[in-house]
């Protein structure tokens, strides 16, 4: 397997922006309803199935279209997940990272690839650039294969959510270490299970996470853009 | 004589979904399809010669039952009402229902059931139900019905087509009780599994969005923070309608989180710019219905110009 640029594009500090966010974490923190170790577990935990069905459904499918060289099914995937996130502000935050990432696919990979392709449609708005889709072009390009791309975009899911509690939570650095160590453990159960799923399949249940989005949404109260 | 009779209501089938393939065995009462447990409606409302909406089609199977609209909204009085009930009782094991709704250009109505719809508790199959609305050119629907109530061992799936005008308002509300709270030494979250997807679509087939949730207590624990932490009543209301009216309603909503009345509410935007996603958690299903309509008057207020009446006291 081809670990180093696995490890490159699963760090915290790849540059798409993921510190700005932190998947309504703020505001929970805020409320008092995340406050130490144990409830940042539970948090973390719901962020992560939430997107383990839906974001994790779409990054698989687009990485098996790029290696098809399929461009009609990454741009299926891309406009069926901006249309399966019901929350405006989880839109703004994939289209953000997935241009970034696009951009930075260009200039790794060049101009004349998928990834060119699609960046060109963001640019235009005839795809809405979802981050998911964008990591399934470039493990594809990277040759790195589906498994490794899903295990990287839960442990991403993960990380944003603990990176941010270490600004907002009471919490230390073995607490959010500890939260990401036993999720990792669980994350080959999810990818056998949404390996076979479809886009029509996506789904997701976490509607108190939904509400303090549409807080935070509405809110003054913020120092993330999530 | 040993030919098996099926209604001829529209055929329902979600056997290929993921989350049903352990539930495909035919029960051991009624089979999958007989007459009796296979539902339809199609209820079809337009404007009479004289401007006034009225309920012209109506066509069901048992156990789906509508008599005829009522005009008893003292807030817009020209409004028809309808109540659907069902005969059977409760959604048993195999049951398979098919709602047509259909706003002809300009109509309006109200559609709620007559009673909260209870999902029987269910060994062998599971109840399946695809409903349809169709929205020509301004016409406007609330649909409210009383709330859900799964058993022990429930098994439900439900897909709702939307097919909305850019110029209509569709107000779809859903409301899930955690399970009997009150039976025995109180049921919650017993189910097997709710599967309830809705999605959204133009006259002219451009998809708007698609909304699914799967809540299968027993594998995902639904106390956990962030799904139902410690509420037992979940709503989701969803609003297809133009911008400006979205925008007047979103503007007029304030989310909150009440933790003295253990009430919480969240709105935003839907994907395509299709309207509006509305959310309650709560503990009793009066208080987060009580949310749900102050958030249809809201709406009602953007789109009729007029509030939502006072509920009944015995409702």
């Amino acid at each position: 397997m081809n670990v180093l640029p696995l490890l490159q594009f699963s760090d915290a500090t790849f540059p798409v922006g993921t510190f700005s966010f932190s998947n309504g974490l703020e505001t929970a923190a805020g409320l008092g309803l995340v406050h130490d170790a144990e409830s940042l577990a539970q948090y973390t935990r719901s962020a992560v199935l939430q997107a383990a069905f839906s974001d994790g459904v779409a990054a698989l499918l687009a990485h098996r279209a790029a290696l098809a060289g399929d461009y009609a099914a990454v741009v299926a995937a891309d406009q069926a997940l901006m249309r399966f996130k019901m929350n405006h502000e989880a839109r703004l935050m994939l289209r953000r990272m997935g241009k970034k990432l696009a951009e930075l696919g260009v200039h790794l990979w060049g101009d004349d690839t998928l990834i060119g392709r699609w960046l060109s449609d963001i640019k235009a708005e005839r795809t809405p650039g979802c981050y998911p889709v964008a990591q399934g072009l470039a493990f594809a390009a990277a040759g790195l294969g589906e498994r490794e791309l899903y295990a990287s975009h839960q442990y991403g899911v993960a990380n944003m959510v603990v990176s941010a509690a270490l600004r907002c939570v009471r919490v230390s650095h073995y607490d959010t270490q500890g939260i990401l160590y036993s999720l990792a453990g669980e994350t080959d159960a999810m990818y056998e299970q949404a390996r076979d799923m479809t886009l029509d399949g996506m789904n997701a249940f976490v509607p108190e996470m939904d509400i303090l989005a549409s807080l935070h949404e509405k809110g003054n109260m913020r120092m993330f853009m999530n | 004589m040993n030919q098996r009779q099926y209604s001829d209501a529209p055929a329902v089938d979600f056997d290929s979904a993921p989350e049903m393939q352990p539930y495909l065995a035919q029960p051991d009462a009624m089979y999958v399809g007989c007459p009796g447990k296979h539902g339809y409606l199609n209820l079809g409302f337009e404007l009479n010669k004289e401007g006034r909406s009225i309920l012209r089609e109506l066509d069901r199977r048992a156990p789906l039952i509508v008599q005829q609209e009522l005009y008893f909204d003292e807030e817009m009085p020209d409004m028809p009402c309808v109540y659907i009930l069902s005969s059977g009782g409760p959604n048993v094991d195999g049951d398979r229902y098919v709602q047509r709704f259909t706003m002809r250009r300009g109509s309006m109505a109200f559609i709620s059931t007559g009673a909260a719809t209870k999902l029987a508790e269910m060994r062998r199959n599971y109840s399946g139900m695809t409903q349809e609305f169709t929205l020509e050119a301004d016409s406007y629907l609330e649909y409210l019905p009383e709330p859900v109530i799964p058993c022990r061992h429930t098994r439900f799936i439900c897909d709702t087509r939307i097919v909305a005008d850019p110029s209509a308002t569709l107000f779809y509300s859903e409301i899930y009780m955690g399970g009997r709270k009150y039976y025995k030494d109180g049921e919650l979250f017993a189910y097997d599994v709710l599967s309830v997807c809705s999605h959204a679509e133009r006259p002219d087939g451009e998809p708007l969005f698609r909304e699914k949730f799967v809540i299968d207590p027993a594998r995902v624990p639904v106390r956990r923070l962030g799904i139902m932490g410690g509420y037992d009543v979940f709503a989701n209301v969803i609003v297809v309608t133009p911008p400006d009216k979205a925008a007047a309603v979103y503007d007029a909503t304030e989310p909150f989180i009440d933790r003295e009345r253990h009430l919480a509410a969240g709105i935003t935007r839907l994907p395509s710019g299709a309207g509006l996603l509305f959310k309650v958690l709560g503990m009793e299903p009066g208080p987060v219905k009580a949310v749900v309509r102050e958030f249809c008057s809201r709406v009602r207020l953007a789109v009729k110009h007029r509030p939502l009446p006072p509920e009944f006291p015995w409702r």
